[in-house]
């Protein structure tokens, strides 16, 4: 339960807005934030709780429209798939319930939405503009629902991964692209199951990935499943198993001898608060705008700060914190992954420099004069239903892409193309691509180089098969999808004649009745020559049964 | 052990009585479902009686890692009421679903239940065919984590294995956190997901015959509140008026286990102690553990060609007890295949290096023979040429 300490610091004067004034852009912040966690935690709910509007669907409930009905924030993109992983080739996004076939693992699907918000600030009365957050909100489905949910991490951290690959991909650009969209997530909150026992395997090995990339906080979700003792217990246990796994989250961390007292405090207060617990509901009051949940025995009030911590983390994560979040992103997180990136060139690079020279050179002149906007975009180039009909109408997609593997070879100008990292096998397969050069290398090096350059490059080789295999595997699967996807289409559609079909004998049906009394005579010759219009055998079979029926 | 409330066995019609404890008086329940879903306090609220410290009193996770095996722990406990016993055994299985791959977490719960029909079969093969040991698993109840989502793929493939071998109950846990329109709505997807899958749960068996339309109606209710959401609490509150009762308490009300306003507690109950207690133990009988056996038979005869009559149990035609060691469970039979595999490619790998290397050498071997024999040759030549040299000096 949140402590009296940051009800103070968190005094009203003191509203975190100042920070917008601080930071005033034109453009406005970018602030981009992911949801992570099992699903049915909470993540959508809480979604729609911080922005105060019903933006974002729950599971099953595709079709209800989105609506902000918050005027202070605006969709600047409608919630798309950025990324996914699943055994049927479909992003688990789309799916609607279907009793039938929820033994299917969802596998995991990564959604992206842009959103503006406007805020005002209250006791703010010089600036008479609102301030603007352009505010990416990621999302992630299917956690902890497989069978294996090693695939999940996976997916999620090579999405971020990426997110800094096409920043060190534009700082390492001469001619800057002005449109250049920094994607990075500067802080996830993952949910934690409220299950009253302690951190899961699973928790503890996404937390871990997560916080390379990204601030992470962890949150007990659904905190309206445990009594105050419970909860007290339950934290307590959290943060001795984030210790005790050594998983390096975001710590609300002081510098005694830079901040000033008062941000002292309220790290001191957020820190012991941690992991903040919060409570999201769907239900709201029309005439006050506020949530709450409501239950036979009682009903909660979300923004109590004595109950959950949801308002708490809403100041933390759009006032006080915002800035903080991105600038330990920028300068610690991305700093120390840029340093890692380019200190692992030289080794491979001195050697193979020319090869190395030559086969960017071949991939520039492949790739046009866009290849620059492609680099950047390649995350977010979703499979998209056109690609299903290319897939479909002609077995390959319309772009080179597949749909699970991000191709690699499209950021040429990047350092990382040469970095040689053993452990991961999509940048494995980056060296495997330069190993047409091993043969002329061989060729010039003396004898010694030669043997050494044989035993390091077979391993590569065996990874590269591996990628190969899984890439076929991949793209069996995105056939096999997109040949579900077609017998979906088919069924349909004759689900649609069918109906139309049953239709037009209703019509017949009752046209004839109301014939057969004025006339009885020309009734059969009617309702056959109106069936010459069906062509399906059965229900010419159906129309005859009725009429022989009838008469 | 005390009870402060009669748990309903004494209330047993006299003929069920009779056969209850002609039965042995025995009755056994499995809990399963994910971890941290209140199982063993459910345990504890439904006996009255702490029959184990749920973990949160243990404190495991202080101690080693984070585990990876589904346990399985046995209670015994003995329901005394008005000169009636009830033995009653609870097999409680912390750790299922724990894991990052829960792929085949089920088998150790399936084996378990099978084991059990096999030991009471193999005991009533013996000449005298008193039981002594019989654990055969009566109920089963499936806590179903309350997302208000839908059934997990874990859920109905345990739950799809449970239902051929046992009476499958699915709950849902800490139904006090979910509101009531978000329990019917979860309600209604389990029960369409449990139609569509063709998963078959314990239903109250609905004689129409039956003269008792209490009983009827009673049966009735049952069937519609399935699947049964449950709270569960070690502790007891005061509800306002005076009395006692068994609560958890927030800030934002008291909710009462045994009002079924507030959950199915009591209907469960009554299903699994009172009312029904003689169907479960009937069907495991008549039901589950025919099948079992019969299926048993069946595969031994198929598997064995020179057989005698069908029916026959004779010492030699013997059903042998499954062999279910360690490699048998697919999942360590799945792993080691990776590890095979793995080691093979590692082997391969390091083969083909090697005979690069070997081939490395061997070509420089050879050049440096060919080095080798030129340098003789220009010896040779040089050799010569002193020779012929000194030839013409002389
Ligand atoms: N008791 C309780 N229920 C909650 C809370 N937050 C959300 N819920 C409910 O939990 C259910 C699932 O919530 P969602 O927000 O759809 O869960 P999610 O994490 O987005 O799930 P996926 O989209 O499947 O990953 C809904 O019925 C919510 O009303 C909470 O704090 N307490
Ligand atoms: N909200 C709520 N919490 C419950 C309920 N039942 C138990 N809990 C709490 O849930 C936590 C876990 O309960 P346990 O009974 O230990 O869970 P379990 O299913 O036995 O867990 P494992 O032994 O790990 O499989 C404890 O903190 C309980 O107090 C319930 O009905 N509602
Ligand atoms: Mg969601
Ligand atoms: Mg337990």
């Amino acid at each position: 339960m949140s402590a009296s300490p940051v009800s103070q610091v968190f005094s009203p004067s003191n509203n975190g807005v100042s920070v917008f004034r601080r930071k005033k852009e034109k453009r406005g912040i970018t602030f981009s934030m992911m949801l992570v966690g099992a699903s049915g935690t909470g993540k959508t709910t809480f979604a729609n709780n911080l922005l105060e509007s019903t933006i974002f669907p729950h599971r099953y409930q595709q079709d209800v429209p989105a609506s902000t009905n918050n005027e202070n924030v605006k969709i600047i993109q409608p919630t798309k798939v950025v990324t996914f992983n699943s055994m049927n080739g479909i992003p688990s996004y789309m799916s609607a319930f279907d009793p039938a076939s929820p033994f299917l693992e969802p596998g995991i699907t990564v959604t992206s939405t842009a959103l503006e918000i406007t805020t005002k600030s209250s006791e703010d009365i010089d600036s008479a503009t609102p301030e603007k957050i352009n505010f990416f909100l990621t999302d992630t489905l299917g956690l902890g629902e497989n069978l294996n949910n090693g695939i999940c991490f996976d997916e999620i951290a090579s999405y971020l991964e990426q997110q800094f690959d096409s920043v060190l991909a534009e700082e390492t650009r001469i001619k800057r692209n002005p449109r250049f969209q920094d994607t990075r997530v500067h802080v996830a909150l993952y949910f934690i199951e409220p299950t009253g026992h302690g951190l899961r395997e699973l928790d503890v090995e996404i937390m871990k990935r997560l916080s390379r990339y990204t601030n992470v906080l962890p949150i007990v979700a659904r905190a309206d499943s445990f009594t105050p003792d419970e909860l007290t217990r339950f934290k307590k246990r959290i943060m001795e198993d984030i210790d005790r796994f050594n998983v390096p989250i975001y710590k609300f961390e002081v510098d005694e001898n830079e901040d000033d007292l008062e941000t002292i405090e309220e790290n001191k207060a957020l820190a012991r608060l941690q992991p903040f617990a919060i409570i999201c509901a769907d239900q709201r009051d029309n005439a006050t705008g506020k949530y709450y949940r409501e239950y036979p025995w009682g009903k909660i009030d979300i923004d109590n700060e004595n109950i959950s911590d949801l308002k708490l983390l809403k100041r933390v994560l759009f006032g006080s914190h915002l800035q903080e979040f991105k600038d330990t992103t920028q300068n610690l997180l991305y700093e120390n992954y840029r340093a890692e990136k380019l200190a692992s060139v030289p080794a491979w690079d001195i050697e193979n420099n020319e090869v190395i020279d030559t086969s960017i050179n071949d991939e520039n002149n492949e790739g046009n004069s866009s290849g620059l906007m492609k680099g950047l975009t390649r995350n977010s180039t979703a499979p998209s239903l056109s690609n299903f009909a290319s897939l479909i109408n002609t077995g390959k997609f319309k772009s080179q892409q597949s749909l699970a593997i991000p191709p690699q070879s499209e950021t040429p100008s990047t350092p990382r193309l040469t970095g040689v990292d053993e452990g991961d096998e999509s940048r494995a397969s980056i060296s495997a691509s330069s190993q047409k050069s091993t043969p002329a290398n061989i060729q010039t090096s003396p004898e010694r180089t030669k043997l050494r350059n044989i035993s390091e490059n077979i391993p590569y080789m065996l990874q590269h098969e591996r990628i190969v295999a899984r890439k076929q595997k991949l793209e069996e699967l995105e056939a096999q999808s997109a040949k579900e996807l077609q017998k979906r289409i088919q069924e349909l559609e004759r689900k649609a004649i069918e109906l139309k079909m049953k239709e037009k004998l209703l019509r017949q049906n009752s046209h004839s009745q109301s014939q057969e009394s004025i006339q009885t005579n020309t009734t059969k010759q009617n309702s056959t020559s109106g069936g010459a219009y069906i062509k399906k055998e059965e229900t010419y079979n159906d129309l005859a049964s009725i009429i022989s029926k009838k008469e | 052990m005390t009870t402060e409330e009669f748990v309903g066995i004494s209330n047993l019609p006299n003929q069920i009585y009779k056969l209850v404890s002609k039965q042995g008086g025995v009755f056994t329940l499995l809990t399963c479902g994910e971890s941290g879903l209140g199982k063993t306090t459910f345990i504890n609220t439904l006996f009255q009686a702490t029959l184990k410290p749920s973990d949160s009193h243990t404190g495991r996770s202080m101690q080693g890692p984070i585990r990876k095996t589904v346990e399985i722990d046995i209670l015994r406990a003995e329901l005394e009421e008005k000169n009636f016993t009830l033995k009653v055994n609870v097999i409680d299985t912390p750790g299922f679903g724990d894991n990052i791959n829960n792929d085949k977490s089920w088998q150790q719960i399936i084996d378990f239940i099978d084991d059990q029909h096999d030991s009471y079969m193999r005991q009533e093969q013996q000449p005298y065919r008193d039981v002594k040991f019989d654990l055969r698993v009566h109920a089963v109840l499936y806590f179903i984590r309350p997302t208000g989502h839908g059934l997990k793929p874990l859920d109905i493939e345990t739950m799809k294995r449970i239902s051929t071998r046992a009476n499958l109950i699915p709950v849902i846990a800490k139904a006090d956190t979910l509101t009531s329109q978000e329990l019917q709505d979860f309600k209604l997807r389990i029960r369409q997901v449990i139609e569509a899958q063709e998963i078959r749960i314990f239903t109250p068996p609905l004689n129409e015959t039956q003269d008792d339309a209490a009983a009827m109606e009673h049966a009735r209710q049952l069937i519609e509140s399935m699947p049964f959401a449950i709270v569960g609490s070690e502790e007891q509150f005061d509800n306002g008026s005076g009395t006692k009762v068994v609560a958890r308490k927030y800030p934002w009300g008291l909710v009462e286990v045994e009002n079924d306003q507030h959950c199915d507690f009591r209907k469960l109950r009554s299903l699994l102690l009172r009312t029904n207690l003689l169907d479960l133990v009937l069907s495991t009988q008549e039901l589950h553990y025919e099948t079992y056996r019969r299926l048993r038979l069946e595969s031994h005869l198929n598997g064995s060609s020179n057989d005698n009559e069908l029916g026959e149990k004779s010492a030699n035609n013997f059903v042998a007890a499954p062999a279910r060691k360690l490699s048998h469970n697919p999942k360590f039979k799945e792993e080691e295949n990776a590890l095979k595999k793995y080691f093979t490619d590692q082997v391969k790998a390091e083969e083909q290096r090697f005979r690069q290397w070997e081939q490395n050498i061997v070509n420089e071997r050879i050049k440096l023979n060919g080095d080798l024999e030129k340098i003789q040759a220009e010896v040779k030549k040089l050799e010569d040429q002193v020779a012929t040299l000194k030839l013409r000096k002389r």
